[in-house]
């Protein structure tokens, strides 16, 4: 977070939200600014890092059962927090503005329409008018550096906040462990610091060789089916979408999908207290078929989106 | 043994970012050049300094690269800077010619000014190629008469300046005809127009669009691998002092064998010029292979009039008497009294020849100036070949021993003694 932030904010400097010169800046940051396309190979990869590491830390939660009373409300804060992860790549992915984006642009605009009753004026506030345009741009802009960032710092740190009202992470009660040994906190910083270490060389060798996508600007915004390319983390949507009506696929069981996960400390059988923090209890079963039942969902069709076209 | 988990994460970080700013150091420094004309920075000198200026009308200080060959200026990585190049090496093709060369104040200007390059040449009977179709047509029984109806695509014309102009022309649409020697003629024969993809082989080394001719040469070759032509660097150079042997990579090819409506090509390969100028059946005389085709050829007949024609003979005038005169006639002539006539354009173009006012130049029926030639005080005249800068004096036929009469004075009459034996 800390390296999106530091580099975003390095990247303001140069970018422009306008239509023409959206793409163009871009350009000049890749190219021109000395150091620049490091910078924005490394805001791109820690974004894509971060929904890696986000999903992997929800998958987690749920299969070692730590989302139990009393740390439900903490799940549904982290729930929240991934789909806000979700928009900023979205929206940062937007503002290449370039043709790379367009399908996705288009299309992924044109799902909110098909919602029933509101799915117009929801349109027509998001994208600011009746097209992706410049208002659209300008919003994503704002969207991305101001709304959604906000939203993400506060949510976060509450999120942090909540782990210690909570009683630190999720271990079975005193009286039920066996093991009664914690690890100093010299030894939690070192161990932090060790993990931003790795990950940050890491970063910073994959943003050496492998750069970040960009492409030609856009001259005319349109959606042709022989480009359609989500960007990676919505291609099972994209995939989905083939199958015919966009308003099921594209919107409504995405959106089931996500209410599933915030249900998951509510409707399942509840992890029994022994067995919190520990890889895969007995006792909730049922959450760790549901959701390896998504995640294997979201790989496959993923995959099927990846294979190349027959 | 923990300190030196977190010495070593010290190290590997440390590591990567030498590694990173090492990659930074060694690319390579960008070239900026902001030209004149378009006031916008374009890098596309980082990899390509090397590169010739493409000609004294269009220096890259003026235009820069992009104005012609689209492309994006400030991309440094080699597909996304080409991603968008109009027409790939050549921006000239037909398709994007008017992206790339045209515009009122470029080579699509008002007719009278003569600036509309590509309108002549989209309605030009060399691109339109609709002589030869109206022809093998109406071979076939696919149409009543010789007037064209169909070129190599649809083009129209609004403004008709000739009794043979045609309002417009339908794209050349084979497969109605159904008639199995037009569909060959379809397959094997439409190579040779302007923005007609180039057979395979060093005969017929040339792009499409205004580069076809105006690039000779384009593809630097190696001449000990035959027959190569693809992927070879282009030759960077426009000109208007156009060789004979690029006019040669679409005529005196070879010929039309019509029983199997294909095409034959010649299978000489003459290095001299005297055989490499036509192919062998042609009737020429000394000066046709001396000269370069544009001494006599005008901008007219090679791009057109801005009339769709159907058929070669009605734009293709010149002739021998254009020169030389008849028994009767001596050649037109025109004193230059006006600095801009179109041949000190053409003259400042090309300036193998210093024209001034005042100068007597030889002019076409049409009108046009032949700004090579000079008709001299002393009464003799001479032309100054455009590309080998060599002084031909040339006589004329008034007063000579010729007994033609005056109603047999086109070319293919003065061949009957004239031509050359080879």
């Amino acid at each position: 977070m800390l390296v999106l932030g530091i580099t975003g904010m390095l990247e303001v400097f140069y970018y422009i939200p306008t239509p023409e010169n959206a793409a163009l800046s871009v350009q000049t940051i890749s190219y021109l600014v000395p150091f620049g396309g490091l910078i924005r190979n490394l805001h791109f990869w820690s974004a894509q890092l971060l929904l890696v590491v986000t999903a992997v830390h929800l998958v987690r939660v749920v299969f070692t059962g730590s989302y139990a009373p009393p740390r439900r409300f903490n799940y549904i804060l982290g729930l929240i927090l991934f789909v806000l992860a979700i928009l900023l790549d979205f929206t940062g992915y937007i503002l290449r503005w370039d043709q790379g984006i367009q399908w996705a642009l288009v299309v992924g605009t044109n799902l909110i329409r098909t919602i029933p009753f509101i799915g117009e004026t929801l349109y027509t506030l998001l994208i600011g008018g009746t097209q992706p345009g410049a208002a659209t741009l300008i919003r994503f802009y704002a969207w991305h550096l101001f709304g959604l960032t906000l939203a993400a710092l506060i949510l976060m740190g509450w999120h942090a906040f909540r782990v210690r009202r909570d009683g630190g992470i999720a271990l079975p009660p005193p009286s039920l462990r066996t093991d009664h040994e914690r690890i100093h906190r010299f030894e939690l910083v070192r161990r932090e610091v060790l993990a931003m270490v790795f990950t940050g060389a890491a970063l910073i060798l994959l943003s050496t060789f492998i750069p970040a996508p960009i492409a030609a600007p856009i001259k005319e915004i349109s959606a042709s089916v022989s480009d359609a390319s989500a960007p990676w983390f919505f291609l099972w949507v994209q995939q989905m979408l083939k199958w015919g009506d966009p308003f099921l696929w594209g919107v409504a069981v995405p959106l089931i999908i996500l209410t599933l996960l915030a249900l998951i400390p509510y409707i399942f059988p509840k992890p029994a207290q022994p067995e919190l923090g520990c890889w895969f209890p007995k006792s909730n079963r049922l959450a760790q078929v549901a959701l390896g039942a998504i995640v294997l969902w979201v790989i496959i069709l993923t995959l099927l989106a990846l294979l190349p076209k027959t | 043994m923990k300190r030196a988990f977190l010495l070593l994460g010290s190290l590997v970080l440390f590591l990567s970012l030498a590694i990173a700013w090492w990659m930074v150091a060694q690319a390579p420094k960008p070239v900026s050049l902001t030209p004149t004309l378009t006031g916008q920075p374009e890098y596309c000198l980082t990899c390509h300094a090397e590169l010739p200026e493409i000609s004294p009308s269009h220096p890259v200080k003026t235009f820069g690269c992009v104005i012609c060959h689209g492309g994006e200026r400030l991309a440094l990585d080699k597909n996304l800077a080409h991603s968008t190049m109009r027409g790939g090496k050549n921006p000239s093709d037909l398709a994007v010619v008017e992206q790339s060369c045209g515009g009122e104040k470029c080579h699509n200007g008002s007719a009278a000014e003569m600036r509309d390059h590509i309108q002549r040449v989209q309605t030009s009977i060399q691109s339109t190629y609709a002589g030869a179709i109206a022809n093998v047509r109406y071979t076939f029984g696919a149409q009543s008469d010789l007037t064209a109806r169909e070129g190599t695509y649809a083009v129209a014309d609004d403004h008709i300046t000739t009794t043979t102009g045609l309002p417009s022309l339908d794209a050349f649409a084979p497969t109605k005809d159904k008639n199995p020697a037009i569909l060959a003629f379809a397959k094997n024969c439409l190579d040779c127009h302007i923005n007609a993809t180039p057979r395979d082989g060093l005969a017929f080394n040339r792009f499409t669009g205004c580069a076809a001719c105006h690039t000779p040469g384009p593809l630097a070759m190696d001449a000990t691998v035959p027959n190569q032509k693809k992927n070879l660097p282009g030759v960077h150079k426009l000109t208007t002092a156009i060789p004979y042997y690029q006019c040669n990579t679409c005529h005196n090819r070879g010929n039309y064998d019509l029983r199997t409506m294909s095409f034959v090509e010649r299978t000489d390969q003459p290095t001299d010029r005297l055989h490499a100028y036509y192919q062998p059946i042609a009737q020429f005389t000394r000066c046709e292979y001396t000269l370069d085709c544009v001494d006599c050829h005008t901008r007219t007949e090679a791009m057109g009039d801005g009339d769709i024609h159907s058929n070669k003979m009605e734009i293709q005038y010149i002739q021998c008497k254009t020169c030389h005169g008849t028994p009767t006639q001596l050649p037109l002539t025109k004193t230059l009294t006006d600095p801009n006539d179109i041949a000190f354009r053409q003259a400042f173009l090309n300036p193998a020849v210093n024209l001034k006012v005042g100068d007597t130049v030889l002019v076409t029926e049409k009108g046009e100036p032949l700004w090579n030639t000079r008709a001299l005080p002393d009464g003799t005249y001479q032309m100054l070949g455009k590309v080998t800068k060599q002084v031909f004096p040339f006589k004329l036929v008034m007063g000579s021993s010729c007994t033609q009469t005056g109603e047999d004075q086109s070319s293919a009459y003065c061949h009957k003694c004239h031509s050359v034996e080879r």
